[in-house]
Parts: structure tokens; sequence; C-alpha cells
């Protein structure tokens, strides 16, 4: 505060190391205050300190006032590192994962013989590994089928999880997910539409399903924003109302198609549980920049998002521009989700459930929520998918299936542990 | 002192609703400024247009002579900080989290808090008392603690200039003068200007040094707290009769609010009133609440009931201080008694110095006017002349005066005795 001329005691600032001598007692709250307080009959511990050891005592107050200011710093550094590994730890457990899943498959291949095939394919020392004594469709299998799909489930995961935890702050709501502006139904309408058409398919090819469930998840979302847009305000509880009556009246007109078509019934409703069955490396470079995008955006909002969490007008008090930050925010999530649904149908439960128990272990600060719940997520989708094709094999189940049964159960858990209503 | 807020003829509406309607004043540098007025009168919305949240639909705020909507959002929040009248919290930061979050404006997007960031938290929240708490979570801490972080975070925020909405409208007594001898020490320690919207007239005469009290969207009147809050003022701006008295310690005008009852509009009666040494205070406010034409006597000059006679402004015999009842003053109490409808004694104790009211008394009785004796304690209990009183006493009960016991029903012995005699 010194050069603001707030400053009471500019020899504080001066003086970077901090003594507790040096701390005279010319509180603001004075004797005289504390002796209004005292016949105010207010008496945190605090403050009988203060009043019984009125002047000659008053370093007492003093030295302690120096132990938390030294215990504020000393936390947020320990803070910080205590993030970084953490992260540390969760991207480790994600490659491990990874690897893991790479091995589950009718094929018999083990941890060992992925994690060499990978190092083989390393741009400088993979040639000096032998090569196993594996079948040549081996490789094939690990690298082509199924490292994709694992890879493809993480970057899902990570990005549903992340597009949770950003609506969940900026909607200041505990039910919020990634599909709370009606993308999961917009996108289902434009999957149902595009494969009932086939017409799509003749010019789009196989990427007409994708193609067209993202655009209509898109538009589904900058309709509803619109929605709820007066002049350059958008209202969340709006946002909010406008995304479920949206997605409802999107969500009958799908109902209908399948139920008139009476053809490839199936095919919508295994893509709108959602799941990974049959994707491949493409869907990946499809969905990697998107994800990328997103991520980055929300990761450098999380500090105003922190801000945001204490209400709109407080935030913009605070010198953070609402509304430009809800724009950015609502972008990134919906392009993460959006082009996470079009490669992978709608994922229940994910950006639910996730984002929730990663706060609870956390806390609420963004700058590690956000990191963190992306890993979580990513890892938590990869082991359901692994589950999902292992589970009832050799038929293979959606991996919403999967995502929901955990999740339900899991959900009610953290609602009957935690009881206060906040999060 | 420099000018550090100019508002220029604003005015704002809600729809088609002008909620200001053109409002011009400045602000000093270093001022505790109070806004004052009824519900409606355009507070809170002028408070917002000050805080950068509710553009005007004409004129300008300029801060420091800059038009404050052309600023930067960061640049203001550097300058300025708002105070809520309350802040949900239903997210578990720790106080410190959000204290340190006062530091947001200083920050750009890509840096995070620095030593300058934590000693400004610190210094904020050992400002505040708010150190212990530190570690604690924000929904964990009261309300009253809350808000003293609210200020932190503020403070934190190192601006020139903080607004308050109502600051302590839902905090105990305890804690509104708590904080509000803390935005003054504040004020006066740190040149630190304050703008606080208050609904308790009481608490802004105490604390702000300049009032503003509006009236429907307009500047009523603004001033220092004794030039705003004039009997008259409150009774224009919120139709309210009220008492104004100066604050004992301080100085500053006090509000005490007077009961009224429907009828008390149609003048009635005069009664007059023997007291003194704060028997009389309750039936004397009784009597004018209910729109009786009140006298009393003999009362000493400086006496709790001569005070209470002073403020209801009522006609009374006075005597000098601790002087016995003289002949003058006792002609003036009989003069009294005369033109009144009827006479009330309370339950006075009786010394050598006031035997002369038992006397007018029982003129009173002779002329046969209705005459009340409220008797909450026996006359032997206070009698200190050695029986003189007490016979006095006697003798006035039995020449036909009626005694109660509770002073709450002289209204309904009033009603009765007054209708009878006409």
């Amino acid at each position: 505060m010194s050069e603001q001329g707030c400053s009471r005691k500019p020899e504080l600032s001066q003086d970077g190391e901090l003594k507790a001598v040096q701390f005279r007692p010319k509180r603001a709250v004075s004797s005289l205050d504390a002796e209004q307080r005292s016949q105010a009959g207010f008496n945190t511990m605090d403050d009988s300190v203060n009043n019984l050891c009125a002047n000659e005592f008053a370093p007492t107050k003093i030295s302690y006032g120096h132990v938390y200011w030294r215990f504020l710093v000393n936390s947020y550094d320990e803070r910080v590192w205590r993030w970084r590994a953490l992260i540390f730890i969760l991207l480790a457990v994600l490659g491990l994962t990874v690897l893991l899943c790479a091995t589950i498959g009718p094929a018999r291949i083990g941890f060992g013989e992925v994690l060499t095939m990978l190092l083989r394919r390393l741009p400088w020392a993979g040639s000096l590994i032998p090569r196993g004594d594996w079948p040549d469709n081996y490789e094939t299998i690990v690298l082509q089928m199924r490292l994709s799909r694992v890879i493809l489930a993480a970057l899902v995961g990570a990005g549903l999880a992340a597009s949770g935890v950003v609506l969940q702050g900026l909607l200041l709501n505990p039910m919020a997910d990634p599909y709370i502006l009606g993308i999961s139904q917009g996108a289902a309408l434009g999957a149902t539409a595009a494969m009932l058409s086939g017409i799509s398919m003749q010019v789009l090819g196989i990427y007409a399903v994708p193609l067209v469930a993202f655009a209509a998840g898109l538009g589904t979302s900058i309709m509803v924003y619109n929605l709820a847009r007066v002049g350059h305000k958008v209202q969340m509880s709006t946002l909010l109302l406008a995304g479920i009556a949206v997605g409802l009246f999107l969500s009958a007109i799908t109902s209908y198609a399948m139920i008139t078509s009476g053809q490839n019934v199936h095919q919508i409703l295994f893509w709108m549980i959602g799941g990974f069955a049959g994707r491949g490396w493409d869907h990946v470079k499809v969905l990697l920049p998107y994800i990328f995008i997103g991520y980055t955006l929300m990761h450098l909002s999380a500090r105003k998002l922190n801000v945001i969490l204490l209400g709109e007008e407080p935030a913009q008090h605070l010198g953070i521009d609402v509304e430009k930050m809800k724009k950015v925010l609502l972008v990134a999530a919906t392009l993460t989700t959006a082009s996470a649904v079009a490669v992978s149908g709608v994922i229940a439960f994910v950006g639910l459930i996730v984002p929730h128990a990663v706060r609870l272990m956390v806390g609420p600060d963004h700058r590690v929520l956000l990191p963190t719940a992306a890993l979580t997520g990513a890892i938590f989708l990869t082991m359901a998918d692994a589950l999902a094709r292992v589970a009832a094999a050799p038929e293979e189940i959606p991996v919403g299936i999967i995502t929901a049964l955990c999740g339900g159960p899991f959900f009610i858990y953290l609602l009957r542990k935690k009881n206060d209503p906040g999060f | 002192m420099s000018v550090i807020l100019r508002i220029e003829d604003i005015e704002c509406s809600y729809g088609a609703v002008k909620v200001l309607r053109g409002l011009t004043f400045s602000i000093e540098s270093g001022s505790f400024t109070g806004i004052i007025g009824p519900n409606g009168s355009g507070k809170s919305t002028l408070l917002k247009s000050l805080s950068r949240v509710l553009k005007p639909a004409k004129g300008a705020v300029l801060l420091n002579e800059e038009n404050l909507y052309n600023l930067d959002t960061r640049e203001v929040a550097k300058k300025m900080a708002v105070v809520p009248q309350e802040t949900a919290v239903n997210f578990s930061f720790t106080v410190k989290d959000v204290v340190i979050m006062g530091r947001s404006p200083h920050l750009g997007r890509f840096q995070s808090e620095g030593k300058k960031d934590f000693e400004a938290a610190r210094l904020a929240m050992e400002l505040t008392g708010t150190g212990h708490l530190a570690d604690r979570l924000i929904t964990a801490v009261s309300g009253g603690e809350r808000q003293r972080v609210i200020i932190a975070k503020a403070l934190a925020q190192e601006p020139k200039i903080i607004l308050l909405d109502e600051p302590t409208s839902h905090l105990d007594i305890n804690h509104q003068i708590e904080i509000l001898s803390l935005l003054k020490s504040l004020n006066r320690e740190n040149n630190l200007t304050i703008i606080a919207v208050f609904h308790d007239l009481n608490l802004a005469a105490q604390y702000c040094d300049r009032l503003i009290l509006m009236k429907s969207g307009l500047v009523f009147t603004m001033g220092d707290p004794a030039e705003v809050l004039t009997a008259d003022n409150i009774k224009q701006v919120y139709g309210a009769s009220v008492l104004i008295r100066k604050h004992p310690v301080t100085g500053q005008p006090s509000i005490i609010l007077l009961a009224q009852d429907a009828q008390a509009a149609v003048k009635k009666s005069r009664v007059h009133v023997i007291c003194g040494g704060g028997a009389g205070a309750a039936v004397l406010g009784l009597l004018a609440g209910h729109g009786y034409e009140v006298s009393a006597g003999v009362l000493n000059s400086g006496d709790i009931d001569w005070e209470t006679a002073n403020f209801l402004g009522i006609q009374l015999a006075e005597e000098i201080p601790f002087l016995p009842i003289s002949e003058r003053s006792h002609n003036e109490n009989i003069k009294l008694i005369n033109e009144a409808a009827a006479c009330i004694l309370a339950n006075i104790p009786f010394g050598r110095g006031n035997l002369k009211n038992l006397e007018a008394v029982s003129l009173a009785l002779e002329q046969s006017k209705p005459v009340l004796i409220i008797e909450e304690t026996d006359i032997e209990e206070r009698d200190f002349t050695g029986g003189k009183a007490a016979s006095l006493y006697n003798g006035l009960k039995e020449k036909g005066a009626v005694v109660l016991r509770e002073k709450i029903l002289v209204l309904d012995w009033l009603q009765d005795s007054l209708s009878n005699t006409r």
C-alpha cells in the first residue's frame, strides 16, 4: 500500500525482512476502539488478548501477525509445489493407464511388449531397441487400433471434465455439465439426421456423422446463448433455463425421427449413449486441436474464473471484464464439448462427476482444479472404455453405460458425504 | 482537498422507470460521505453508477476528471473498491484466498501473485483484524467476520475510494460499530475516500462528515450531518416525525423516533403532568404521541423529565437546578393546571423541595378537575418529609383523585374522564 498513500507503516514495506519488534502497535484499531469493542461485548480471542494487555504487551499481538504473514507466504509457495506434484503424479498415472489399457483386448499382448513397441517408435533411440518376437499384426493392433482408441478416450475425458469445471464455475451451479447449453441434444439430432438421410453420407463420406453432429451441437449452443442474451449481457440463470428448454425440444424431434424411421435405431442409440468403437487416429487428429485450444483458453482464465465465483458484480469491481470472460469461456467449453460429442457421442456423467470429485480433493481454486480435473477425466474415461471392451466380451457395450453406472452411485455418495449445499 | 469523483447531472433508468433524475455533486478526496434517503430514492442505483456497473443514460461520472466509463475496468478497480451489502459465498475458498483476490486488478493475464501482493493482503488483513481467520474457510466464518474479510479484500486492492452499500445492515450492533470505526480510522489515517449508503440515519450522522440526502432520484439536500439531519428535512423526505437531539458524546445529531397514533393528527385537550426525576417521561411521551397537548411542572432544569419535555416541545413550569420550588414557579404551575382539562400526578418521590406540587394538585381537585394519581410504589416508600407528604397525598385521594397502579391505563382514564366533563 506504500506508494498509494494508503500506508500507515511505510517502514514495513521498505524493510523486506519483517521482524516482530518492528511492528509497533500503531494499529488501526487503536486502544480507543478496543474499548469500544469491549463495551459492545465483542470478544474474539484476538481481542481479549488486546484488551488484557493494553500497551505493554502489544508486541504479543504483533509477533502473532508476523507468524501468520510468514505462514501466508510459505503456505502459498508450498501449495504451488503441492499442485505441481499432484499434476505430475496424475500425468504419470495417466501414462500408465494408457499403456495398461492398450494391453487389453482379445489378442494377448503384454505390458512390456506394448512399452517396447512404443519405445521403438521414438525418433532417435527407437532404432536401438531390439524388436520382440511378436507376430507382425500385433504392432498394427496396438499402434493402429488400440492406442488410438485409448488416446481418444483420454482426450474426450479431459475435454469433458475441463468443460464441466468451467461451466459449473461460470453458472455458479453445481449441477451444470458440459451439455448444459443443449450441445448433446443438438449433436444427437444432427447425428440422427445424418444417419437417417444417407444423402450427406455420399457427400461427406465417413465423416458425415461427426461433422453434422459438431455443427448441430455448436449451432444449438449459439442459439441458446443468444436466447439468454439481452443487449451485451448474458444472464447465467436464463442461459441455464434456455439450455434445458431447447434441449428438450430437440430431443423430442430426435425421438420422433427415430421412432418413425424404424431403421438404424440401434446405430443411433449406440451413438447417443456414447462410445469409442471403431474410432482411430483420424478422429484423434480431428479432436486434438479443439481440445488443445479449448483447454488453453480455459487454463489462461483460471485465476479470473476464481474471482467470478465471488459473483459477477464483485468480479467486475475487481477489474474483470465479466462479459468478455463469459464469452471466451463459453466458446472454449462449447468447442471442446461439441468436438468430443462429434467423435464419441454423448458420454454422460464424466463432465459432472469428475469436477465434483476433484474439487472435493483439491479445493475450488481453478488453477489447480482445471488441470487435475482434466487429467482425472482422462484417466477415468480411459479405464471406463477398457471396462466397456472387456465387460461383455466379445460384445462391446457403449462406454456411456459404464460411466453412468459408476457415476450415479458415486455422485450420490458424494452428496451424502458432503452435507453442505454449495461446492 | 481535491475533488476525486465528480458526478455531473446523471440520469439512470431501469426500463421505463427513471430512477436517477439528474444528480450533480462532487466528492472530495479523503472525505467520508454518506448517502441517505428512503427506500426507492435511488441510493443503490447511484452507487451502481458510481462503481461502473450501471452506465448513466445521461451525464457523466468523472474519476480524477476522467470519464469513468471510458476507463478500462482494471484501471478503475485499481482506484476504486466496492463492498456490497452482503456477499454470498458458497464455495470453499479460505479467507486468505478471498483477500488475495483483491490483488486481481494489479495482476496481468499470465501473472500470478508475488511478494508485493502477499504484503498488501497481509496488511489488509492486519488492518481489519482478520489475520487469525486466514486459514478458515470463508463459508465457516460469521457474518461480521465475513464482512470484515470482504473489506480486507477491498483494501488489498489498494484503492483510493471505497464504495459501500449499507455495509453493516445485516450485522449486530457491535459489529456495526466495529466495522464503521475501522472505516473511519482508515479514512482519517490513510486518507481513504469513503462513500457509503446508509439505512440507519444515526450511524450515518455518527461516522460521516458529509451527507447526501436523496429523495425520488434527486439530491434533496447535502452538507454536514447537522445541516442535513433536521426534523424538517426528515419530515419532508421520509414523512416521519422525529426528534433531533445532540449526541451527548460526539455532538452529532441523533435521531429519536416518535411513536405515532393514527388519531394523533387530531388535537386533543390539554393535560398537565406533575412529575420530575424521570418518573414522568414515559407518560409525557405517551400523551404527546397520542395527540394530547401536554404541559408539565414543576421541573428542575436539566432533570430527565425536563429534557424529555423540552424534546417534545411541552410547555412547562421550571425551576433552577437543585432549588426547592419557589413561589414564582409554583404560581406558574398553578396557572398551567388551570388551563389544563385534567391533571396527572406521576409516581414521584417527595422531599421538602417539592411539597408544593401536592398543594397544586389539591387546588386542581378543588376546581373539580379530573385528577389521576399514578401510584406504582406506595407513598410511604417515597415520602422523605417525615409523613407530611403522605398526609397531603392521602388527602388528595380522599378528595376524589383516581388512583391507577399502571401508567399504561392513563389513556383510557383520560378518554373516560374527559368525555364525562364535556
